[in-house]
């Protein structure tokens, strides 16, 4: 490494990383043209949708609500800690965690250097963040407003300067964030708590903060958008410091009656604040920078050290440990199926407790199994979708289930097992705990749930979460990817993932829609008929045949000439 | 032990054949030899008779059982090797090689007296309660090799096993190699290195373009012996006399070039042109 600085090496390794990243020297087939074309035609359609709900929810706060300054503090302020959340994910992958590092290193360039260049990269990836999710706000707002010409290039420098702070604020979030990451490296159990505990309390947190608010809502009788509730917004607005001062920057005279001076004094609030935190970024990262990445070289390959005896174990239970152990020492596998199959009855209660307080107030109680139903299956999706890598995550490895005497059928069987039995027991609690909870008859002695409620949605649920799992499986074992470089880890959610997750959605909706529809309304096929909620079990059982036939489909999907498809299966 | 007969391989959306009809027969007590240049069906060979690869057409046999219509039984009499060394990171070293015994079902006793011995015989002892992440190159190909003899088999296929091993572990495989056979198995494997097929293998095979040139008897024909690389650069098709001549020479004389003589006159000169 040498020490000096020089502009040439820093524009050098910007295109190098650019070209790593979006630049391809090899020709692509016009199959995968067209998945390219369309990835980029489903994030554009994705955006649009996202910004109409921006043009939506902004017309009615400044419309409605006639929030405009306020409006603008508010937006501000969501989209800044927004911004900042992306941005210190962003430096911490690539400041700290990029695989180039090492690379780099040999290279002769100086670590300021190179810091210099992927800071540049992450500022403007920050700086397109900052502009995708605030103009589409900025603008609705100055079209609402009929706001002058010169509003929109106020806008525009105002996205710019604010564009800072996130990634300052991101600079010095990273720092402590590696530490503890690099602390905690090997505590796999310590590390599988914590983020129960984190997911569950930040998810309860939010189900809590948001269950308040309908229910402050609904008991006095106020909508969203009346006076006093607009007053709240208003004085919420008005102390929130410093996201405030970037409103008033954009036209302080007009919306807030401000003066020229108050403004300029804003302004140096504002510099003040991004200058002192800059320095402090600037601080931290130029020393603590070459030190990280180094220390993360260093200790890439340090790990834990534990005695175990040599205990026979049969063929099934030795695949299952060793399965749930590769899981367990993954900080990625754990949080994705562990933590969430852990966590999910929680959310699952806490949705059910929010959709009970709305939905039944609304409409009656009547669609809360239909709700239930579909909320479980929406969770246990989440977790099911692991199963869609069973294969993929052997990577390097996958050699070994090939050469190994244990027949595929028994190999994937016991994978199979796995991943639904975690799945079947998550489900289990959540209609424990959901149904312990709602059979409870209230003062007038209605209970929201019946047993046969409980137990029919369990036993649904529970083939639902079966077929999904051998849905899951039969596409990773069709077309798995692996991940040949590093240590083989599946980090990034491949297309089989995103499938089962469509497949589990589009199921849950159907399922609770289902439900829901004919437990308000008479419904005849000829002769038979769905009746009312006071008859519901031919729901559960019309619900219960369609599972079973899904489970069988699948299951035949998956088994049926397993053998052949597996030993096709060419890393 | 292992018997190959009319062994086809085609990669799918390839046009070239891997490997073209292929047989050979290895017999319990022999270390069989596998030679050829990069890409030459080496690597293609032994992933289909591992099972690692399916193959359009042929018969495998190991130990008498067929690798199509009983493959359990024939792995359970394999042990392999990879060219990759890949290896479940997550698991420490012991974990790694419990959990393949359990797989071939090795009892207790076994597994403990073979991984000591092992462990011990490749100079691993201290990482095998370590994470294997954080072993070497080496100690990956160690370990790797310990796995595939915890269940004792009858036939020991290695792909290019010396690769990124130290001498002193080299010489402890071979050492094995020979220990292994003498108990009437078989050992399979894959190399680059001529001169130490030709020392260690009573036969070897030479492929070329996925088609078997020839098997070469070594144990009881010094010719062959003598001629090995001769006979590989010809069969291979890059025989060309002056740069054998100069790989032959290679291993008589001192290939070594000479150092550039140090000219202390002119280097100070220089320096002090330098300095003005």
């Amino acid at each position: 490494m040498k020490s000096d600085f020089s502009f040439q090496s820093v524009k050098t390794l910007f295109k190098l990383d650019l070209k790593s990243r979006f630049g391809t020297t090899q020709k692509i087939g016009v199959k995968n043209r067209l998945m390219q074309v369309s990835n980029y035609l489903f994030f554009a359609v994705v955006y649009a949708v996202l910004i109409l709900g921006i043009v939506y929810l902004s017309k009615i706060f400044i419309n409605k609500a006639n929030l405009e300054i306020g409006f603008l503090t508010l937006s501000t302020m969501v989209t800044m800690l927004l911004a900042t959340a992306i941005s210190t994910g962003t430096v911490i992958k690539n400041l700290y965690m990029n695989g180039d590092n090492e690379l780099l290193l040999r290279f002769p360039v100086s670590g300021t250097e190179v810091l210099v260049s992927k800071s540049i990269y992450c500022y403007i990836h920050n700086l397109v963040v900052c502009f995708a999710t605030m103009l589409p706000f900025y603008i609705t707002f100055g079209v609402e407003t009929h706001a002058p010409v010169g509003d929109y290039f106020s806008y525009i420098a105002v996205i710019l300067f604010s564009s800072l702070l996130p990634y300052f604020v991101a600079n010095i979030i990273a720092v402590p964030v590696m530490k503890v990451m690099n602390y905690v490296k090997n505590q796999f159990l310590l590390v599988l708590i914590f983020t129960i505990a984190a997911v569950c309390g930040a998810f309860v947190l939010y189900m809590s903060a948001l269950s308040s608010i309908v229910d402050y809502l609904t008991e006095a009788n106020k909508n969203i958008f009346s006076a006093e509730v607009i007053e709240v917004y208003q004085h919420f607005a008005d102390n929130a410091y410093p996201f405030n001062f970037y409103a008033y920057l954009i036209n302080g005279k007009r919306y807030a009656d401000m003066s020229s001076g108050q403004m300029a004094l804003n302004f140096l609030y504002l510099l003040l604040i991004n200058g002192g935190l800059g320095a402090l970024a600037f601080f931290i990262t130029t020393k603590a920078y070459y030190r990280t990445i180094l220390y993360g070289i260093e200790t890439e390959k340090t790990s834990f050290k534990k005695k175990v005896r040599n205990r026979k174990r049969n063929v099934f239970h030795a695949i299952l440990h060793k399965e749930f152990f590769l899981i367990l020492r993954s900080f990625n596998y754990s949080f994705q199926y562990l933590a969430m199959a852990c966590a999910a009855p929680f959310m699952v209660f806490f949705c059910s407790r929010l959709a009970v307080s709305m939905g039944t107030k609304s409409i009656g109680a009547t669609i809360m199994p239909g709700l239930m139903l579909m909320i479980i299956i929406i969770f246990v999706t989440i977790i099911v979708s692991f199963a869609s890598t069973s294969i993929s995550r052997e990577g390097n490895c996958f050699y070994l289930t090939k050469v190994i005497p244990v027949s595929y059928t028994k190999q994937v069987l016991t994978k199979f097992f796995l991943y639904s039995i975690v799945a079947i027991v998550s489900v289990a609690v959540c209609c424990a705990v959901t149904g312990g909870y709602y059979t409870q008859p209230d003062e007038e002695g209605i209970s929201v749930l019946s047993k046969t409620d409980v137990l029919s949605i369990f036993g649904i649920s529970e083939m639902v979460v079966m077929a999904l799992t051998c849905l899951s499986m039969w596409a990773d074992i069709k077309m798995p990817t692996f991940n040949v470089a590093g240590d083989g880890e599946l980090v990034k959610a491949n297309k089989n993932v995103a499938l089962s997750m469509i497949v589990g959605m589009v199921v849950a909706v159907a399922y609770g829609v289902f439900a829901m529809v004919f437990s308000l309304l008479p419904f005849n096929i000829g002769e038979w008929h769905i009746v009312r909620m006071n008859n519901v079990s031919d729901i559960y059982v019309a619900l219960s045949v369609v599972s079973a036939v899904l489970l069988a489909a699948s299951a035949t999907l998956m088994f049926v000439k397993l053998n052949k498809r597996y030993q096709n299966i060419a890393p | 032990m292992l018997t190959v007969k009319d062994l086809v391989k085609k990669y799918p959306k390839s046009e070239r054949i891997a490997v073209d009809h292929i047989s050979f027969e290895l017999k319990p007590g022999e270390i069989f030899g596998f030679l050829g240049q990069n890409g030459a069906g080496k690597s293609t060979t032994i992933k289909c008779l591992t099972g690692i690869l399916p193959y359009d057409s042929g018969t495998i046999e190991i130990c008498g059982y067929d690798m199509k219509t009983e493959p359990i039984k024939a792995k359970m009499n394999m042990g392999y090797v990879p060219d990759n060394h890949s290896v479940y990171e997550k698991l420490t070293g012991r974990e790694y090689v419990n959990y393949v015994a359990d797989l071939y079902k090795v009892s207790s006793a076994d597994r403990t007296e073979r991984m000591d011995k092992f462990a011990k015989l490749f100079r691993l002892e201290f990482a095998m309660d370590r994470q294997i992440k954080s072993y070497s190159h080496g100690m990956k190909q160690k370990i790797c090799v310990i796995a595939a003899l915890i269940h004792d088999p009858k036939l020991w296929v290695l792909d290019e096993p010396m690769m990124g091993l130290d001498p002193q572990s080299t010489a402890e495989i071979i050492a094995f190699m020979r220990e292994h056979c003498a108990k009437g198995n078989t050992v399979f494997f894959s190399s680059h290195n001529l001169d130490l097929v030709k020392k260690l293998c009573h036969r070897a095979a030479i492929v070329n373009d996925g088609h078997l040139i020839d098997i070469l008897d070594l144990a009881g024909n010094e010719e062959n012996k003598q001629k090995l690389e001769e006979i590989f650069f010809k069969a291979t098709g890059t025989y060309d006399a002056r740069l054998f001549e100069d790989y032959a020479s290679q291993e008589s004389a001192d290939v070594r070039p000479e150092l550039p003589v140090e000219d202390n006159a002119s280097n100070s000169d220089e320096k002090v042109e330098e300095e003005k």
